[in-house]
């Protein structure tokens, strides 16, 4: 369950693109072991969100702190920050030239600077844990999308992180293939891991997050446990939005 | 003349004039791929002049006739006290021309492997460097084998811009305007042989790139 120990801290965070302004004055902490949900319509920010987190996009004004540590600018500093906080995209992004297992292994070998032989058995560990161990020598092209997904989440892992965030990690997926990744989240969330899941499926904000952060036009709108949220939003932005999903 | 009295007598030129447009065709492409990655790596970095530098490179020497380039290096270079020898003149001109194609090569190849995988190779921590050494250079090496095969015959087709400036020994291109002007009953036989002669390379590297792609591709 989540203590008090802030992990993710962002306070008063702009961000423009151009004359877009995509981040208005974001305030946002997320505690050690917490699952939060970010929510909201497309365009809203939540992917710019998830991205200025781990300094994949930068910021205009304002401040991001990881365990209390202000982000470092570029370089080194950085890349090394990056590995802290654990990221999986929607559309996987597993390495097309390697194989399972070497798409796991290349973070701890290469920034953590773990002998090759360890890097394999914890990777061949982590894959056993999230049910793609038997394809460890094939491709990624050779794996299903859920499968992929599930080793994308298993290369995050691999650096293990002190945050992991989520960007629909289930919205490229085929519909048989969404709860084989959302179960792994679950596994995650049981375990303590601190998360940031940008997702529209509501059983598993229900089923998981202790809160559910609600975007719109750049801004939190609402922020309320799960089932507040979906059962009594405040805003009507937040009442249209949910109109709009439960739809179909 | 006919093909039987021009081998007896230029034979021994042919073989050496194959071994010449070879000779340049393996130097040229060697050094045109070290600097098309060099090249390359610029045009993709994070750091803004080093992409204009890289892009303006590729934009000069795509865009210049390989004669209009070889007669500025020849015989303009001289003027500011560069003079290079003759088959130096041709393969920096060759070279020159083969990196800037073999940069776009590269970059069709890069942009193949989409901002996806790189935004998740920094994501896992490496660094700028890092990400191109083990993630986006090897996926554009694959990727690229069969642009590269066509920029190999095209740069062993390029080297006949030696027939354009006294070499010694000449390349198959040369060869042949050696031959008409000393046997004039010739005819249009030298020419035949020389063209036979590329387009027998050009098969046999075009099936060569075409295993080695077979073997090295990216699944997608
Ligand atoms: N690199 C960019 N340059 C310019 N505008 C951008 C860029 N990336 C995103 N935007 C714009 O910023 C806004 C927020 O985008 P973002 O991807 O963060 O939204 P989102 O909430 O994740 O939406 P979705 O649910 O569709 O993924 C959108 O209007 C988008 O068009
Ligand atoms: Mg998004």
């Amino acid at each position: 369950m989540a203590d008090q120990t802030p992990v993710i801290e962002l306070r008063h965070v702009d961000k423009h693109y151009g004359d877009l302004h995509v981040l208005q004055d974001i305030n946002l902490t997320v505690h050690k072991g917490e699952v939060l949900v970010l929510i909201g319509p497309s365009g809203s920010g939540k992917s710019t969100l998830c991205r200025t987190i781990n300094r994949l996009e930068t910021i205009d004004s304002g401040e991001i702190l990881i365990e209390g540590e202000p982000l470092p600018q570029e370089g080194k500093a950085l890349a090394q920050m990056r590995a802290e906080i654990g990221m999986v995209f929607q559309s996987f992004n597993l390495f097309a030239h390697k194989t399972i297992l070497q798409n796991v292994t290349l973070g701890p070998i290469e920034v953590l600077g773990i002998p090759k032989a360890e890097a394999a058995s914890r990777a061949m560990e982590l894959l056993r844990r999230v049910g793609v161990d038997a394809q460890a020598a094939k491709v990624p092209a050779q794996l299903s999308g859920g499968q992929q997904q599930r080793v994308a989440i298993a290369r995050s892992l691999a650096m293990q992180p002190k945050a992991m965030l989520f960007d629909e990690p289930t919205s490229a997926l085929d519909p048989e293939m969404i709860n084989e990744v959302l179960e792994v989240m679950v596994e995650l969330a049981r375990e303590g891991m601190t998360m940031v899941v940008v997702t529209h499926e509501m059983n598993f904000a229900r089923r998981v997050s202790n809160r559910v952060v609600f975007m719109a036009d750049g801004q939190i709108v609402e922020e309320n446990t799960p089932d507040e949220f979906f059962d009594h939003p405040k805003t009507a932005r937040a009442r249209d939005f949910l109109d709009s999903i439960k739809g179909h | 003349m006919d093909f039987a009295q021009i081998l007896e007598e230029y034979g021994q030129n042919y073989a050496t004039a194959i071994m010449q447009t070879l000779s340049m065709t393996a130097l040229c492409f060697c050094l045109a791929m070290v600097i098309s990655i060099l090249i390359t790596v610029m045009r993709v970095s994070p750091i803004k002049p080093l992409r204009l530098v890289g892009d303006l490179y590729v934009q000069i020497f795509r865009n210049i006739p390989g004669v209009a380039l070889l007669v500025l290096v020849a015989y303009a270079l001289p003027n500011i006290q560069i003079v290079l020898p003759w088959k130096t003149c041709v393969e920096v001109t060759v070279v020159l021309l083969a990196s800037a194609f073999g940069s776009e090569n590269f970059m069709t190849g890069i942009n193949a492997i989409g901002v996806g995988q790189i935004e998740a190779a920094r994501s896992i921590g490496l660094t700028f460097t890092q990400t191109m050494r083990k993630i986006v250079i090897p996926q554009a090496l694959r990727s690229a084998v069969l642009p590269m095969t066509n920029l190999l015959i095209a740069t062993m087709l390029t080297t006949a811009l030696g027939s354009q400036v006294p070499l010694n020994p000449q390349e198959l291109t040369g060869l042949v305007s050696y031959i008409t002007t000393r046997s004039t009953g010739a005819g249009i036989v030298p020419f035949i042989i020389s063209a036979v002669c590329y387009a027998g390379m050009s098969v046999l590297l075009g099936v060569l790139g075409n295993r080695i792609d077979k073997k090295v591709r990216v699944l997608r």
